[in-house]
């Protein structure tokens, strides 16, 4: 019979079997462009493993191995572990003391500021959002509007106030002052989100549950909220890429207890050109990228859903 | 010519077999029609007749050309789809002139196309709405409409009139047929619903769990069923089947057991082939006359239950064994529940199964 | 609603009730006064934080008494953004007709003195056209970029194939990073010396590459960087439409013989268009705002000043708080008018539609 499958075939390199189906010859492509879009990253992660004189040599050295003769020695690099270790701890001057950096703690500030924000905002924008679409109210565009627009203005307008708000009250430099400023930053992002993820439920389901007998409490539990999962996740998702990296609120509102991961970074910087560690800057930043990336990775299809969902109106 | 022929396909979803050795030829001008209960695998061949879906093993000639290979843009073929799968952001008339870009045509040629199709399924007036703007019977015409436009090898319909109601599906049963009797044109129509099929079919493709069980006219597949499946699955109300005992056979004439009662009829000679042993009697529940009298060609049922269905009387009757028995009576024939009823089968209607549930037949 | 509000009567004024808002205002707003008058500006705030939080309460309970579950259920949310962003930018708005300075302790009104100035003085006009037309510059350049390689990289991961999730995620991995490390790591690669890029044309060319030795380069060297960074984010918004089509249209499509351009117009953009014209504001509305990416790179060097940067600067750097803000203000202007432009077209397209 004329249909048996030659290899080519095996490994997917034949005309897609369905519409909007490609098989193997298109992930070569694709890898090929994730590849050359990756590769900055990439070598920022190849540093992490360099020590200084290697991570500013000419020519540039890519590989960690020379694949047994394969690589031409001037590119290859000896891989090294100690700027992951002197993140934490390291000596300052030649044949200083090891003294601790901080960066545990500028670490755990990042985690803390951002994941208590975004979850803030996510328990405060649901509720608001649930509220916008469930029982609106008079001149209820009119609120979202403004909601959203306050997204739009460019972060200086509101900080000098804060800044001088904080000041007054306290504030600045601590934990409640800025994942307080963190959780207004995520709100109108997640209410509108929210929002339109509530507005595609089919109130039926609702309503049968009210006439079983259970409370709005129990309702907006047990029926809606299990049904908006993927834009939950699609939401925090977003919101924990924009907050774990934001800069300049945190660079103005954050003290020395308080700094988060990527104000520490830019003090770190400070020197520029040949006075930057580049390989300890790109151990600093391999690690911070590493949580963000394993949340997005495992979030990544509710992520697409979530997306289409929240702006897609039917 | 525009004929299809499909050759001993199969479709495997992984380890799943969707469709298993199908064959099928369609003559120029011939409506096939595919039935089968849902999730047989109706969609699965029809996809894969049309390109879309890649069959794992077979060969699917159209058109005297071999096309496994090909996508569905080099079929030629033209596809009316469950859900009419209409563009929604084109209107009514930019959706019919969607498959004659192909032929890169004038404005005006297009245009007379499009109106001399709009004018057959009464399209003329929505031609300028969105798919959105118009009812389910419109929606359903457009797709036929997109179909019919173009000059195509084929036609494929999948479930075209499931989404209808009642009325419009039986009127649309009548053009459909009409407007397919004037472009002979090879045919496949899908569908679960036997009326439709017996209706509309030059021949019905009866199929079970991804198998064609029987090829044939409404004719064929109703008088002379080939299995038990195809038997109980054509006609309502449904044929009864019922276990008996062959106790034998001579000269045309086969003694049974059937439901307690010791019946003799004529029968196909092909059954003196069955050893002595049980098989399965099919009769028509219309195949009964009802007797005054016990005879030695009647079997014996006391009826259970009884729905009126206007011109007749379906009666529900239990034999001793407890087999359960269909019989329509004419409207005039009063029975009572409770009544033993002595039925006699009209041998010619009667239908001998194997133990392996084939039709025994000459 | 299926819930149907029960009607109690509302409490009087007189009553020691926890439902009694009214009340709480009237006395919350004279403990506050006086305390205000009375104590200094840190334990003040405490006590008219104390005030408000027991307005909320009686709100509350007024609210869950008498089923106002709406009101209920946005208040906490905007309690925040009254807190954090309306009342910080009236604040500022205030602050605007004053003059002050954070490191002074002088403070006097000087109405619209501040705006005048930015618009009307020998040097500072200038200065302001300048930043606007660069930040209207980077804005078109490196938003036009995002749109096309987003738009190119959805196109990419529209369709299933093998290992697509694990190479979605190395595409998408530039957003995550900080923009620290992506102004800090860029500044790397274009070093004139040990940077990849420079090594990679010196290599080509012969010649040192010294990218930000000219306008053009630094301007290039900037709008890549940032549109490296946000290329994937349009391409999300865009790979999200794009799988939302469904699949039997394109079969259809292929039934009917569609070449594929027209089955992009027909078919597939009906799906993208919200969703570009989504990216396209958000987009804008961020690179209207970028700052961060130049102060890393060239610290507005080369004539690459923005308008952001030269708001932070004059507010943060030198202090001028209240010149600032009437800076910020005309800002905002600029951000709510484009805005209004954007809805008003795209409102008329949806209409056209
Ligand atoms: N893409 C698919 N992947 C896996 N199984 C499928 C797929 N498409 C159809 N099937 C299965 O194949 C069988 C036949 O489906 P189909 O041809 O759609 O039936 P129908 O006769 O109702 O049209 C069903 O059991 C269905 O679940
Ligand atoms: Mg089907």
């Amino acid at each position: 019979m004329a249909t048996s499958m030659t290899i080519w075939e095996k490994l997917g390199f034949r005309k897609a079997s369905r519409v909007g189906e490609a098989g193997w010859g298109h992930t070569l492509w694709a890898a090929l462009v994730s590849f050359i879009y990756f590769l900055p990253v990439l070598i920022i992660v190849i540093t992490s493993f360099k020590v200084q004189n290697e991570a500013l040599s000419v020519p540039a050295k890519f590989f960690p191995t020379s694949f047994f003769g394969l690589i031409p020695e001037q590119y290859v690099f000896t891989p090294t572990l100690e700027n992951f270790t002197s993140v934490f701890s390291r000596a300052f001057t030649t044949g200083g003391a090891v003294e601790n950096t901080g960066f545990d703690r500028y670490f755990f500030n990042s985690m803390f500021i951002a994941g208590t924000s975004v979850l803030l905002a996510l328990v405060i924008g649901t509720l608001a959002a649930y509220g916008f679409s469930r029982y609106p109210l008079k001149g209820n565009d009119t609120y979202l509007f403004i909601i959203l627009t306050t997204r739009m203005l460019p972060a200086i307008v509101v900080i000098i106030p804060i800044i001088l708000m904080f000041r007054i009250v306290g504030l600045s430099g601590s934990y409640p002052g800025i994942i307080f400023l963190y959780t207004a930053f995520n709100l109108p992002f997640t209410i509108w989100m929210m929002k339109s993820f509530f507005d595609e439920l089919s109130l039926d389901v609702e309503d049968a549950a009210r006439i079983d007998g259970s409370s709005e409490l129990r309702v907006f539990f047990k029926v809606c909220l299990p049904q908006v999962v993927a834009g939950l996740a699609a939401t925090f998702v977003f919101g924990l890429i924009l907050t774990w990296n934001e800069f300049l609120f945190a660079l103005l509102l954050t003290g020395s207890d308080t700094r988060t991961v990527p104000v520490a970074m830019n003090q770190a910087v400070a020197g520029g050109g040949i006075g930057v560690l580049w390989g300890l800057l790109a151990a600093i930043e391999t690690l911070f990228l590493i949580p963000v990336f394993l949340v997005t990775f495992f979030l990544q299809n509710h992520l697409l859903r979530g997306v289409t969902f929240g702006t897609v109106k039917r | 010519m525009s004929t299809i022929e499909v050759k001993k396909i199969t479709k495997k979803f992984g380890e799943f077999v969707a469709v298993r050795d199908a064959d099928l030829s369609v003559k120029a001008g011939e409506v096939v029609c595919l039935l089968g209960p849902s999730g047989c695998g109706k969609t699965t061949t029809l996809r894969m007749i049309a390109g879309l879906e890649r069959a794992s093993e077979g060969d699917i000639v159209i058109a005297g050309k071999r096309m496994n290979e090909l996508p569905p843009e080099k079929r030629d073929i033209a596809m009316v789809f469950q859900f009419y799968a209409l563009y929604p952001a084109l209107n009514v008339g930019e959706n019919i002139a969607m498959p004659l870009h192909f032929e890169k045509l004038s404005t005006e040629e297009r245009n007379k196309r499009i109106n001399s199709v709009a004018k057959i399924l009464h399209l003329t007036e929505v031609l300028d709405r969105m798919p959105g703007q118009v009812s389910e019977g419109e929606k359903q015409r457009i797709a036929v409409a997109r179909a019919i436009v173009r000059d195509p090898n084929c036609f494929l319909f999948d479930e075209p009139l499931s989404r209808l109601d009642v009325e419009l599906r039986h009127s649309m049963r009548g053009q459909i047929k009409e407007v397919l009797s004037n472009l002979s044109k090879a045919t496949v129509i899908v569908t679960h619903d036997q009326l439709e099929a017996l209706t509309m079919a030059d021949r019905i493709a009866i199929m079970k769990d991804g198998m064609i069980e029987q090829v044939g006219t409404p004719h064929e597949v109703f008088a002379k069923p080939a299995n038990v499946f195809v038997a109980s699955f054509i006609g309502t109300p449904q044929m009864n089947l019922v276990e008996a005992d062959l106790k034998s056979f001579g000269k045309g004439v086969a003694s049974i057991i059937l439901g307690g009662s010791a019946v003799e009829m004529a029968a196909d000679p092909a059954v003196s082939k069955l050893r002595p042993s049980k098989v399965m009697i099919g009769i028509r529940p219309r195949a009964f006359t009802v007797q005054d009298k016990a005879s030695k060609d009647t079997i014996h049922a006391q009826s259970e239950l009884i729905e009126p269905m206007g011109a007749e009387t379906l009666v529900h009757a239990r034999t001793k064994t407890g087999a359960d028995i269909r019989v329509v009576v004419p409207r005039e024939k009063r029975v009572k529940i409770g009544e033993i009823l002595h039925l006699k089968p009209d041998a010619k209607q009667t239908h001998f199964f194997g133990e392996d549930g084939m039709a025994v037949r000459t | 609603m299926t819930t149907t509000a029960i009607q109690t009567p509302p409490t009087a004024f007189t009553t020691l009730a926890l439902d009694n808002w009214k009340l709480a205002i009237a006395g919350g707003l004279g403990v506050s006064i006086s305390a205000c008058l009375a104590m200094p500006a840190t334990s003040s705030f405490w006590v008219v934080a104390v005030m408000m939080a027991l307005v909320a309460v009686t709100f509350v309970v007024n609210a869950f008494r008498r089923h106002y579950y709406g009101g209920l259920l946005v208040s906490p949310a905007i309690a925040v953004l009254f807190v954090m962003n309306i009342f910080p930018l009236l604040w500022s708005l205030g602050l605007s007709f004053f003059s002050y300075q954070s490191n002074q302790q002088a403070i006097r009104f000087v109405g619209l003195a501040n705006y005048s100035k930015l618009l009307t003085d020998d040097l500072k006009a200038p200065e302001l056209w300048a930043n606007l037309t660069n930040t209207a510059m980077f804005t078109v350049l490196t938003v036009s970029v995002q749109m096309v390689i987003g738009f190119l990289l959805a196109v990419l991961f529209a369709k299933q194939f093998p290992l697509r999730r694990y190479l979605l995620i190395l595409v998408l991995t530039p957003m995550m990073l900080s923009v620290v490390a992506v102004g800090v790591f860029f500044s790397y690669y274009y070093d004139p010396t040990f940077g990849v890029i420079s090594q990679i044309i010196k290599a080509w060319t012969g010649e040192q590459f010294i990218l930000f030795s000219s306008k053009a380069g630094a301007v290039a060297g900037i709008v890549f960087a940032d549109a490296w960074m946000w290329s994937p984010f349009v391409m999300l918004l865009v790979l999200a439409g794009l799988v939302s089509v469904p699949t039997y249209l394109y079969e259809a499509a292929a039934i009917d013989r569609v070449g594929s351009w027209r089955r992009f117009w027909t078919i597939t953009f009906p799906y993208i268009r919200g969703l570009l014209m989504l990216a396209l504001l958000f987009r804008t509305i961020e690179a209207f705002k970028m700052a961060d990416l130049i102060i890393l790179l060239t610290k507005g060097g080369n004539d690459t000043m923005t308008i952001s940067y030269h708001v932070i600067r004059i507010a943060n750097e030198q202090n001028k708080t209240s010149e600032g803000a009437a800076l910020s203000y005309l800002l905002l202007f600029v951000v709510i008018v484009l805005t209004n432009l954007y809805l008003y077209i795209a409102n008329r397209r949806s209409q056209g539609n």
